[in-house]
């Protein structure tokens, strides 16, 4: 003991010993090892992409000599990219025009169908609740361009673009006009319905937790229903309802797939068609990357709105308390009415798009549906004719199983990953609140959001054409859907650890459990259905994954790619079957994990 | 059962001082509450005894054995302790029936299977929660899942019992209840308990020795009934008693080691102290606790009834002199017209004088009317 005393520790083994103990707490371990992490996975690629902006490639050095008379090489630094694209009406001011006009249309369309639906479900005495709800989330859950194939399958007609006959036209005669068919108006519509619930999830988590004593105060005074509604609910929900336009606005924007199969037939192009054209052409790649980083600015700025706003009215979200029994409007008669009204709707948004593929796939000649074959599912020839290679018909294709089989093996790798990152990502930033480094850490975990897929693949596209060992592989498809999904992941952990206090570990420290017996006994097991949620979403966003991964890949790596190259080839049956075939599996895995495991994709967007 | 040694323990958050450089010895199988005022830094202490917290300096022994040095270099973590910790919210694992969250601990500490279940059913029989045996957290009332959670803290048979505030979710009634038996279990175990709370009457009626905090400084730390009647200071003398204590601005001159001539409510009187004392300016403040103001028809003073508050069986009556309203305490109900005229005495030789600069108390003893 006194031989201890005399010799005190040198500074070395001070330092030493601080090291040992910061790093003896997992949590300082996970934050320090993510926060490395993740700033080389986003600053890395962020700083690949300026550098490609403000240099010219072999291609663009010709082209750029050529017309600005210009000396440079391959590899110059220059503001070229910048002027050329900033200064180009076609290539950019007008696609910019139309990427806003169509997010704020569809933020919008999305704001009254998801917010009168939250409204019909959290307040009214509306018949068939549940059921409603599940389905309504179906649009959100397939994928986005699914809406918009339906489209074409019904509106398209003989006057229009290609010149494909689609069911309405077929069963009526009917030819509605172009602008109908293909631009801002089939763009923006699919787009609201797609994140139609997505608002129904926000605002009526939001109606869910607030508390009723609010309204039944101002029942109290008297307030009529329609009072309380305009300056009691509406002005709670408001954050709410701000935050989901900024978010489908942001989506909306960086949405690729729905404006390539409804908006670029006629001739409608939005900043990120316009990002994947301009990336396309050797000589026009570095305004590819002007392009990119145009949108991740609007995205940052978007955030950057939400987070004030949000912040600054925190006082209303957090609104909770027991939410007592709420008492419903009686819908009286009406009840049944706006039940068939919903009935129909949601046939429309959710159950006919099933319908329409499995009836596209089955027809020998688009719209004439006196054609009707299993050829294109059950043939074991080649079904696409002379113009393309297609292959057998679906059942028997091994061109679209490999692709499936890759995307499945995929969408596991990534969910598993990111879903796993996402709870030690919550466990860190929880235990570590209000520290520079949690800080940090939740907000580059948080950045890949900022960033449209389309420019991350095409980030990622620099990065590979860099580290030439990651080109094409599926190593390179994990990292780049890990890190684009993580957002999501990072944030529902967080939120699901912040909801555990941390006297339910330290119960378990006492003890002497063990971290990994912690987290796998007490933690996990607690908020199993919201962890499971943070699997879930980022397996069902990748399953259905186009414009992340579209710039990165052959066409027979992954379904939706193939789906997109028949698309492309005007084999509609084969993309229609395949559309149903990745419809099917994703609602099949959402449904199967929700009735094992109570988990849902509501959840792992932060609803309740 | 050891001695927990506590030596210049400090505990900063950047600028921040949660603990003071705080010296404190619990002695073994002592039941020593930590009091104060939220945010004085009691928890704070309690999670740094359990090592759950790590100090900023200092060192924390448990007998001769060192738990934490910060010039050593020594942080043994908590589990390697032996100590048991009861928190404020229960923290039961609401996963875990009732029997799984008391044989956790047992489990991680390798106990055989039959000793896990013979120790479970010893445990679920002393608390009385037998029948819930195989009921999840959530299925319990807030009382029983009081009862699970000691249960489950006092299984592995810890040296030391730490509480955080255990009994604050519960209602008036079953807190009571809870105290009786807590007591009980103390005496039981023989085991050192370690409580914090910010009620003083649960610190008053079930501790050996209170441990009374602010601001992160350790104000006193004395049995009970010491800092009840002779508080080290006028914080102290504040927080602890309920009504509490009537605390007069005075004047006071010396006459003699142990008199002195004050001077408060406009009324002139002698204090003979039961000890020697200085006076080191003549501003002070006159301690008096509510029940050392009798009321009676000769009483020296006369104030007014402000407000009369019977309880059963005992009555505050709050009397107004001049500005000051002052609170006694009568046995018995009685109810006094408002602005009705009172007479009252001063009595007893538990009458306080605090130094008003400082705030230390400077003596006790009586004021006698000339």
């Amino acid at each position: 003991m006194n031989k201890s005393d005399a010799k005190k520790p040198s500074r070395f083994s001070n330092a030493l010993y601080a090291v040992r103990s910061y790093f003896s707490v997992q949590a300082n371990v996970l934050i320090v090892v993510f926060a490395i992490l993740l700033i080389v996975l986003t600053v890395y690629p962020l700083y690949s992409v300026f550098r490609s902006a403000f240099t010219v490639g072999k291609m663009e050095a010709m082209r750029y000599n050529t017309l600005m008379h210009t000396k440079l090489s391959d590899g110059d630094l220059t503001l070229l990219n910048f002027r050329m694209l900033l200064t180009d009406e076609f290539k950019f001011w007008r696609p910019l025009w139309n990427s806003l006009r169509m997010s704020a249309y569809a933020s919008l369309i999305a704001i009254l169908l998801g917010g009168t639906f939250a409204f019909l479900i959290t307040r009214t005495d509306i018949r068939y609740k549940k059921f409603f709800s599940s389905v309504f989330i179906f649009p959100y859950i397939m994928p986005s361009w699914t809406l918009a194939l339906v489209w074409k399958n019904v509106f398209a007609n003989s006057h229009v673009g290609t010149g494909i006959v689609g069911m309405l036209e077929s069963l009526t005669g009917v030819c509605v006009p172009g602008w109908a068919v293909y631009g801002i108006f089939p763009c923006s519509l699919v787009m609201g319905i797609h994140y139609a619930p997505f608002a129904y999830i926000l605002i009526g988590g939001t109606l869910r937790n607030m508390d009723a004593n609010l309204e039944e105060a101002a029942t109290i005074l008297q307030a009529s229903r329609g009072r309380i509604l305009r300056k009691i609910t509406v002005p709670i929900v408001m954050p709410a309802l701000f935050s989901t336009v900024l978010l489908v606005f942001s989506s909306t924007m960086a949405s690729y797939a729905v404006p390539v199969f409804v908006g670029s037939p006629g001739n409608f192009f939005v900043l990120s068609t316009q990002l994947s054209q301009l990336y396309n052409t050797m000589a026009t790649r570095g305004q590819s990357y002007v392009m990119t980083i145009v949108l991740i600015l609007f995205g940052v700025m978007l955030l950057g709105i939400n987070t004030w706003f949000t912040g600054k009215r925190k006082s209303f979200t957090t609104v909770t308390g027991k939410s007592g029994q709420v008492s419903y409007i009686k819908l009286g008669r009406a009840n049944t009415l706006i039940a068939i009204i919903l009935v129909i709707v949601l046939f429309l948004i959710a159950i006919f798009p099933i319908i329409s593929f499995a009836l596209e796939s089955m027809v020998e000649v688009q719209g004439n549906y006196s054609t009707l074959t299993l050829k294109y599912w059950l043939s074991r020839e080649d079904v696409g004719g002379f113009a393309v290679n297609a292959g057998h018909g679906i059942l028997f294709n091994g061109m679209i199983w490999s692709a499936m089989w890759g995307s499945i093996k995929l969408s596991l790798i990534v969910s598993l990953i990111v879903g796993t990152c996402g709870i030690l990502i919550g466990y860190a930033v929880a235990r570590k609140r209000g520290t520079k480094l949690a800080g940090l850490v939740s907000g580059l975990a948080f950045f890949p959001y900022l960033v449209p897929s389309m420019a991350f693949g095409a980030i990622f596209l620099a990065v590979s054409s860099r580290l030439t060992f990651l080109r094409g592989t599926l190593l390179l498809l994990v990292i780049v859907g890990s890190i684009k999904y993580l957002p999501f992941a990072s944030r529902s952990g967080t939120n699901s650890m912040m909801q555990l206090s941390g006297e339910i570990e330290e119960a378990a420290v006492i003890v002497g459990a063990s971290w990994p017996k912690r987290m796998l006994r007490v933690l996990f097991p607690i908020q199993k259905s919201s962890f499971i949620s943070g699997y879930l979403l980022p397996f069902i966003s990748c399953m259905r994954e186009l414009s992340l991964f579209v710039l990165l890949t052959t066409d027979g790596m992954l379904i939706t790619k193939l789906l997109s190259y028949f698309d492309e080839k005007a084999v509609s049956q084969m993309s229609n079957g395949i559309n149903l075939l990745i419809v099917i599996i994703v609602l099949l895995v959402n449904f199967t994990i929700n009735k094992l495991t109570g988990a849902s994709i509501d959840k792992g967007v932060g609803g309740n | 059962m050891p001695k927990i040694t506590l030596t210049n323990v400090t505990k900063q958050w950047g600028k921040f001082i949660g603990v003071n450089d705080l010296n404190l010895e619990i002695e073994d199988g002592a039941f020593v509450t930590l009091l104060g005022s939220s945010g004085c830094g009691k928890t704070t202490t309690l999670r740094m005894i359990a090592g759950l917290e790590t100090p900023t300096k200092g060192e924390i022994r448990f007998d001769d054995r060192i738990m934490f040095s910060s010039e050593k270099n020594i942080n043994i973590p908590p589990a390697k302790r032996e100590v048991g910790f009861l928190f404020q919210n229960y923290a039961l694992w609401p996963h875990m029936t009732v029997t799984q969250n008391i044989a956790f601990g047992l489990e991680t500490l390798k106990w055989k299977k039959a000793d896990i279940s013979a120790r479970v059913a010893e445990m679920l029989k002393t608390m009385r929660i037998e029948q819930f045996a195989e009921r999840y957290p959530a299925e319990l009332s807030g009382g029983q899942q009081q009862r699970v959670a000691i249960a489950r803290t006092l299984a592995p048979k810890p040296r030391v019992l730490f509480m955080d505030e255990p009994l604050s979710n519960l209602d008036a009634k079953l807190r009571g209840e809870m105290r009786t038996e807590l007591k009980r279990l103390h005496k039981d175990t023989g085991s050192t308990f370690v409580y914090v709370t910010h009620d003083q009457l649960e610190a008053m009626t079930l501790s050996s020795r209170i441990c009374m905090m602010n601001e992160g400084v350790l104000q006193q730390y004395a049995p009970p009934l010491e800092v009840y009647n002779r508080p080290a200071n006028l914080f102290v003398a504040d927080f602890v008693g309920n009504p509490s204590m009537n605390i007069v601005d005075a004047r006071a001159v010396k006459t003699g080691p142990r008199t002195a001539e004050i001077e408060f409510l406009g009324r002139r009187a002698a204090f003979q102290a039961n000890e020697d004392f200085e006076l080191p300016s003549d501003k002070v403040s006159l301690g008096i606790r509510p029940e050392f103001l009798p009321i009676s028809q000769d009483g020296d003073m006369e104030g007014m009834a402000y407000s009369t508050l019977p309880a059963g069986m005992e009555t505050t009556v709050k009397i107004k002199v001049g500005d000051t309203i002052l609170s006694s305490v009568v046995f018995g109900a009685i109810d006094y017209e408002t602005d009705a005229k009172i007479r009252f005495g001063i009595s007893g030789s538990g009458i306080l004088i605090f130094d008003q600069e400082t705030g230390g108390r400077l003596a006790s003893g009586r004021v006698v009317f000339q």
